[in-house]
């Protein structure tokens, strides 16, 4: 029965060094967190901004001034959504 | 007093003034400090390989972890096939780490705080990229903008969405790193100047605020390298083996 008890809180004491250490990997991984917030919201941006770029060149290529421009700004919109999902899809892999 | 957060970004012209062809090629602090990173890593890599010890010096570990961290990048992200692309992204991933942790050093110039510099930089991994994609496939790696499974009617729009997200790739490679960069160092510069003007009395709190920023800009110094060669991996896991 002694050798129970002592066992029991063995495990008790392994358990909460286990939990220690586990929550200061997760504290570790908070700056690595602002890294990924950050690569997803780039990516949403950088696709409208493609996207109207492109928009505006056609538009002065062809004349058709507000229209392109509006177009190309929601394809941008559109693609940087797939990215952002494309994006946290990959890291969800990782984890 | 106060000091201007944005005068520390600003490009100058160090010695005589080149011109060739109307094209500005002067020597300016940001060649300098691009020089004095290359220098740095020259010399590291040479240091730390010259004497071959069997239990190794510290900056012989330092060059051997800097190696094994990137083979180990390359191989997870995009595999064995990328294995000759590895000086490509061991530069890349070295130069722009030093000129990130070269920028943190008081009175320098952080070379990837321009955008110019670092959209040079995602431009080359750009077209190097699709270039290798087209060697390596062929018409094949179009094939890259046409997801499966899509229905036809659908397509021309899913093309077109497929190209932009495909011509953002070093926009947002480049915009992250600057942006990363140029942010940090004005709030350094920001927290800087507000420990100036609140003087003996009220300045001890932005110092402190100032000294725990600067153990965050080292570390987003180091991600934004680590997060510019694994992109470049990822990316160039794309155009050689071409799957959706």
């Amino acid at each position: 029965m002694k050798n129970l008890k002592e066992i029991s809180t063995r495990l008790k004491i392994a358990k909460e060094n286990f939990s220690k250490t586990y929550k200061k990997d997760t504290e570790s991984t908070n700056a690595a967190s602002f890294g990924k917030a950050f690569k997803i919201s780039t990516e949403l941006v950088a696709s409208v901004v493609v996207g109207t770029t492109i928009g505006f060149i056609f538009d002065s290529w062809f004349d058709t001034k507000p229209l392109l421009i509006i177009i190309f700004f929601i394809l941008g919109v559109t693609a940087g959504i797939f990215n952002v999902i494309k994006t946290a899809k990959r890291m969800q892999k990782k984890l | 007093m106060t000091s201007n957060p944005m005068h520390q970004f600003e490009v100058y012209k160090i010695g005589p003034e080149i011109n060739i062809n109307g094209i500005n090629l002067s020597f300016t602090n940001s060649s300098l400090f691009m020089a004095v990173s290359a220098i740095l890593i020259l010399s590291l890599l040479f240091f730390g390989t010259k004497k071959k010890l069997l239990i190794p010096s510290k900056i012989q570990l330092i060059t051997e972890m800097s190696y094994s961290f990137v083979a180990k990048m390359i191989s997870d992200t995009a595999g064995s096939n990328a294995k000759s692309f590895f000086p490509f992204i061991f530069t890349l991933f070295m130069f722009v780490l030093f000129c990130n942790m070269v920028g943190m050093l008081p009175y320098s110039f952080t070379v990837t705080s321009h955008i110019i510099i670092t959209f040079m930089l995602a431009a080359i991994v750009f077209i190097g990229v699709t270039i290798i994609g087209f060697i390596k496939h062929g018409l094949k790696y179009l094939q890259l903008f046409v997801p499966k499974g899509v229905p036809i009617v659908l397509l021309p729009l899913i093309i077109i969405i497929e190209v932009i997200s495909y011509l953002s790739r070093p926009v947002s490679l480049s915009v992250r790193l600057f942006a990363n960069m140029m942010a940090g160092h004005t709030m350094l510069k920001v927290f800087g100047g507000f420990v100036i003007s609140l003087g003996l009395l009220g300045g001890w709190l932005p110092l402190g605020f100032s000294i725990a920023l600067t153990g965050l800009e080292i570390l987003v110094a180091f991600l934004q390298a680590y997060v510019f060669a694994i992109l470049t991996c990822i990316y160039l896991n794309d155009a050689l083996n071409l799957h959706h």
